[in-house]
């Protein structure tokens, strides 16, 4: 039947970018702490060199993420209201103390690190492991608890932002190496080895990556009516050039055949490239995800 | 009267679609009674024409925030700025609220609003400092067809509970598990669909 709306209200989207950026900050940091722990908290040699740059990376990065979030407030005055009138069932509350004790653990760890201690490094990497997943673990739930927008509200969404932030975060690594190595100590044998074997797990992660978002938009498409639309709306819609052009295939393709074929795998600069499109990739994802599930209209 | 009392409240409304005009006098006093800026709403009235010509009609769909029993912007506040009340309101406190929009993220009725002059989140709550004196919501007090009716649901003498107890009635998106405490009599399916008239989400 022909219908047409002549008059309704809708009001502003009330989050966007920075919200994005947010997520996107928090994700490269629990990354690049997790592989900096490989080395100091597994035990893995290989990945020694990456210990030290691995923490300040996650250490430098989580101070400036709170600091989007301070600013998207309305009240940013009013930030200490979170500590003294907490709800717990807010995942918002959770991220108060994650994003108080994560980075207060990271700087204790590195602390460690820079003064050779391995032992009590290996401890503070430990305890540091499970709080860096809470923290990006609880930016997914912040999303999968918003009950009203439908692209958010699903069970997978706090393992898509895992794995999304592994993602980003051994790209970020793979740049760094690659920077630091080739482009800073130029005379100095590069690590080739290294970065391989990171090129390696990032292969693994974005095929993981790709899989949970692949089972999120078949489920959508087969449930309810909204959640179909959703799904459309990534895949054939106002949000397909971003969702499919810049997500799946600039972010996660191009990469993969870039790390995968015989003669770009072991190619440094192809290296690269595959990671900063990873990394823009995981922005446009965490672009998507915000404003893409805002802009479901409600009323 | 005595039920009134004894009896806790439990403040509801009806909104009987079968006398509304669509004229937005409840969007207009609303407006006026709570001082509510340009461009935002805490109760507006959405029209949608359905049919082909001769057989069209149009249908309202006055919306304002549900009040719901299991509120999701309560659930998701980290610092408590909003609660429901006993007698069923659910208010939002301007001084605590830290604007951290996530309330407006939560709610499936796009009911809450920034205040564009005072960065803080507003909504619709039943007008309470009119209902604690004694009177109605300004939008049930303008409605000029009486279509709007307000009252505790705990009382049975009040209209609203004789209202939904005998007429069939409906609620906006119950599958949200939000029980809302708005209740339509004679809303049409498409007019309480978001998606239904969007062109582009056909």
């Amino acid at each position: 039947m022909d219908v047409n709306i002549l008059y309704n209200v809708e009001h502003e989207m009330p989050l966007g970018i920075p919200i994005a950026l947010y997520f996107y900050l928090t994700g490269l940091s629990a990354g690049s702490f997790i592989i900096s722990t490989l080395a100091y908290g597994f035990g893995m040699i290989k990945f020694k060199p990456l210990g030290k740059i691995g923490v300040v990376m996650a250490t430098s990065l989580l101070g400036i993420a709170p600091m989007i979030l301070l600013i998207d407030l309305e009240q940013p005055m009013r930030f200490w209201h979170l500590i003294l009138y907490l709800r717990i069932t807010s995942p918002i509350t959770w991220g108060t103390f994650l994003l108080t004790l994560y980075p207060l653990n990271c700087v204790v760890y590195g602390y460690f690190m820079f003064k050779g201690d391995l032992k009590r490094t290996k401890f503070f990497g430990l305890i540091g492991i499970p709080l860096a997943l809470l923290v990006h673990g609880y930016t997914g739930f912040i999303l999968a608890l918003g009950k009203a927008r439908v692209l958010w509200n699903t069970a997978i969404m706090p393992p898509i932002f895992l794995v999304s932030a592994m993602v980003s975060g051994l790209a970020l690594m793979i740049l760094v190496v690659i920077i630091k190595d080739f482009i800073i100590r130029r005379k100095k044998e590069p690590d080739r080895m290294l970065i391989y074997a990171l090129g390696n797990f990032l292969v693994a992660s974005i095929v993981l990556d790709l899989l949970l978002i692949g089972i999120d938009i078949l489920v959508l498409l087969t449930s309810h009516t909204e959640a179909y639309k959703a799904a459309i709306m990534l895949l054939n819609g106002p949000f397909s050039l971003p969702f499919l052009g810049i997500e799946v295939f600039l972010g996660a393709i191009i990469p993969l055949f870039l790390l995968l074929l015989p003669f770009t795998k072991h190619w440094i600069p192809g290296l690269a490239v595959a990671s900063v499109l990873v990394m823009i990739g995981i922005f446009a994802m965490r672009c998507i995800m915000v404003i893409g599930g805002l802009s479901i209209p409600l009323s | 009267m005595k039920n009134q009392t004894t009896h806790k409240k439990r403040y509801a409304m009806a909104i009987d679609l079968r006398r509304c005009i669509g004229c937005h006098s409840c969007s207009v006093a609303c407006k006026a009674e709570n001082r509510v800026p340009l461009g935002v709403f805490r109760t507006w009235v959405k029209i949608i024409e359905k049919g082909r010509y001769p057989n069209i009609t149009r249908h309202f769909l006055p919306t304002l925030c549900n009040q719901c029993d299991h509120p999701p912007c309560v659930i998701n506040c980290p610092v408590q700025a909003t609660w429901k009340q006993e007698d069923g309101i659910v208010i939002v406190d301007e001084h605590r609220c830290i604007g951290c929009k996530y309330c407006l993220a939560s709610c499936p009725y796009d009911a809450r609003y920034i205040n564009p002059l005072m960065p803080i989140i507003q909504k619709c709550y039943f007008c309470h400092h009119r209902v604690y004196a004694g009177l109605e919501p300004a939008c049930v007090e303008v409605c000029p067809a009486k279509a709007r009716v307000f009252g505790d649901l705990n009382n049975p003498r009040e209209e609203i509970t004789q209202l939904i107890s005998k007429q069939p009635f409906q609620v906006l998106k119950p599958e949200m598990g939000t029980y809302p405490q708005v209740f339509y009599i004679g809303a049409d399916s498409d007019a309480m669909d978001p998606f239904a008239g969007r062109k582009e989400w056909m």
